[in-house]
């Protein structure tokens, strides 16, 4: 079983170019996800999102603090779903896939194009990034971090740079290819919709890098976004963020 | 199931006729002065040759170029062409991978690059004769002395470009490949050196055109054999025809090179940015 502890997590830029000040981006953040959860951290951009997933992922240090990421005792498998597709443009589709794998073997192929077909791209494998639309680059995406089988799967504002409606068919996808494997899931996002309708738990953070609420979403699977108990929440989500900012606002928080 | 971002063939601008006319009227222009700058040295040719000088000391050009068929056709031929290539694709290759190394170090550290700028720099300002004369004097006459001038004049240009190449990679797709866990080597062969290669071409036509000249000029100093030696035998027993015949012949050859392989090369190597947009999904 995969867990990931985070514990007292601050990170602070330094001033750069165009920000003449540091920047706090986490305050000192706690956090433990255990089990195969498909967790989301939901908070305005800005708030330090990225920069929470960036050092899960090990490619950014943090300042303090630490982040322990175990599976059975032993340090997880990570993968990322990025914001944007990041494809080798050079490289086709299929080889794209292949670049993440550990072992290259006659098996690579197949492995990676079951996965295209599981977000349906079984049939564009050999053509190049830039011949798919925006949306389709982003299922490769996504495809590609399941195929290097993680332990913990962790996604960045993945529909956020997609037109409504493609973003709604490919949180299908995500759904349905999520719920196959039951991977330990991070999700970040700025979307209240995209929140309630995917995850098991919602973590809610703002400006600064802070949590101030955490509640579980004990609804059935697969979910709709007319569905009345998402509504639901989603407004309850919405209080809980205005009455944030009025205590952040007159300073009680 | 579909997406609605779907990229269909009439979505691709249409060119007007007036700008499809004007297109063909370009090429045309080009294509005429194109011509008229070869007519222009042939007939600045002739009347140097057969007008100012009329003498052995200039053939007109079509004795040169009947001359450059009688040594093709020499069995001897052959022998010295490939070893004049031979020496010139051995020292380029040779720089191809050096510089690639080079072009990462750069890259990678300031260190280096301080380092490497200056001396690169020094390398690209001196004389291309001086390296011939040096070459002699450290090698005699051998094949080192071409292939390690030849190789030495093309490291600047192919290095700076692969630097600057390495340093337009887009940081996103290392972070990526970081978060999947690939090696620096990985990185460095797969992600790196692919997305400088256009400008790592570049580099290297700029580089080809200095190596050859170079190639020829050393072994016109330093070499018993090759089309630079023939040129300086010829020169030795002032057969100013043959002299002409073989630099003919060698020009043309690198030319056609230059402006049909190493062409090739680079649409090759930039074929999937030309890749049509798929019109079916
Ligand atoms: N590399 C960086 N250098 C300086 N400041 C940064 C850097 N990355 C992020 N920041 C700043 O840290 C804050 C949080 O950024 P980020 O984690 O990207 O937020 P989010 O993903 O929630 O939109 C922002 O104010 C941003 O400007
Ligand atoms: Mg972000």
């Amino acid at each position: 079983m995969a867990t990931v502890l985070i514990e007292n997590l601050t990170k602070v830029f330094p001033p750069t170019a165009n920000q003449p000040n540091q920047v706090q981006a986490l305050g000192g953040l706690n956090l433990s996800i255990t089990g195969n959860v498909l967790v989301a951290v939901l908070g305005p951009s800005g708030c330090g999102k990225t920069t929470l997933l960036n050092i899960v992922a090990g490619v950014e240090q943090p300042t303090s603090g630490s982040v322990r990421s175990v599976q059975d005792g032993v340090p997880a498998h990570i993968s990322y779903v990025f914001q944007e597709p990041r494809l080798l443009p050079w490289r086709t589709v299929v080889n794209n896939m292949i670049f993440v794998q550990d072992r290259k073997s006659d098996r690579s192929r197949r492995e990676a194009e079951f996965y295209l077909s599981m977000v349906g791209l079984g049939d564009v494998a050999d053509l190049y990034p830039s011949q798919l639309s925006g949306g389709m680059q982003q299922r490769v995406n996504i495809a590609r971090a399941f195929l290097v089988n993680p332990d913990i799967l962790l996604m960045d504002e993945p529909f956020s740079h997609l037109d409504a409606l493609t973003g709604r068919s490919l949180r299908d996808y995500l759904q349905k290819i999520w719920s196959q494997t039951r991977k330990t899931a991070l999700l970040v996002t700025h979307d209240v919709n995209e929140a309630v309708e995917l995850a098991d738990r919602i973590i809610m953070m703002r400006p600064g890098g802070v949590i101030f609420d955490d509640i579980p979403v004990n609804l059935p699977r697969p979910r709709h976004p007319s569905n009345p108990d998402l509504q639901f929440l989603q407004n309850d989500i919405l209080r809980r963020f205005d009455s944030m900012e009025a205590a952040v606002r007159f300073g009680v928080g | 199931m579909s997406d609605l971002s779907i990229v269909t063939p009439d979505s691709v601008a249409q060119l007007s006729d007036r700008e499809i006319r004007r297109s063909i009227r370009r090429r045309w222009v080009t294509r005429t002065s194109i011509l008229l700058g070869w007519g222009a040295f042939i007939g600045i040719w002739y009347i140097l040759s057969d007008i100012v000088f009329r003498d052995p000391r200039l053939p007109s050009l079509h004795l040169v170029l009947q001359r450059a068929g009688r040594i093709i056709a020499t069995p001897g031929f052959g022998s010295d062409l490939g070893n004049s290539v031979l020496r010139l694709l051995g020292g380029f290759l040779l720089a191809l991978v050096i510089s690639s190394v080079l072009g990462l170090l750069i890259a990678y550290s300031d260190w280096w690059r301080n380092l490497l700028q200056g001396f690169l720099q020094l390398i690209v300002s001196i004389p291309t004769i001086g390296y011939a004369v040096l070459a002699l004097v450290l090698f005699g006459i051998s094949p080192i002395g071409p292939v390690l001038t030849t190789m030495l004049v093309s490291i600047p240009y192919i290095t700076l470009n692969v630097a600057q190449g390495i340093a337009g990679v887009d940081r996103r797709l290392i972070v990526m490949s970081e978060a999947f866990g690939r090696t620096r080597k990985q990185i460095a062969r797969d992600v790196l050196l692919p997305s400088s290669l256009l400008s790592l071409l570049s580099g290297a036509r700029l580089a080809f055109a200095v190596a050859w000249r170079m190639e020829l000029l050393s072994e016109i100093f330093a070499s018993s054999q090759g089309v630079g030696f023939q040129i300086r035998s010829s020169f030795e027993r002032y057969d100013t025809q043959a002299m002409l015949a073989w630099t003919v012949i060698f020009v043309a050859l690198m030319l056609i090179f230059e402006h049909l392989v190493l062409r090739q090369i680079d649409r090759w190597a930039s074929h999937w940015r030309s890749a049509e947009p798929s019109a079916t999904r």
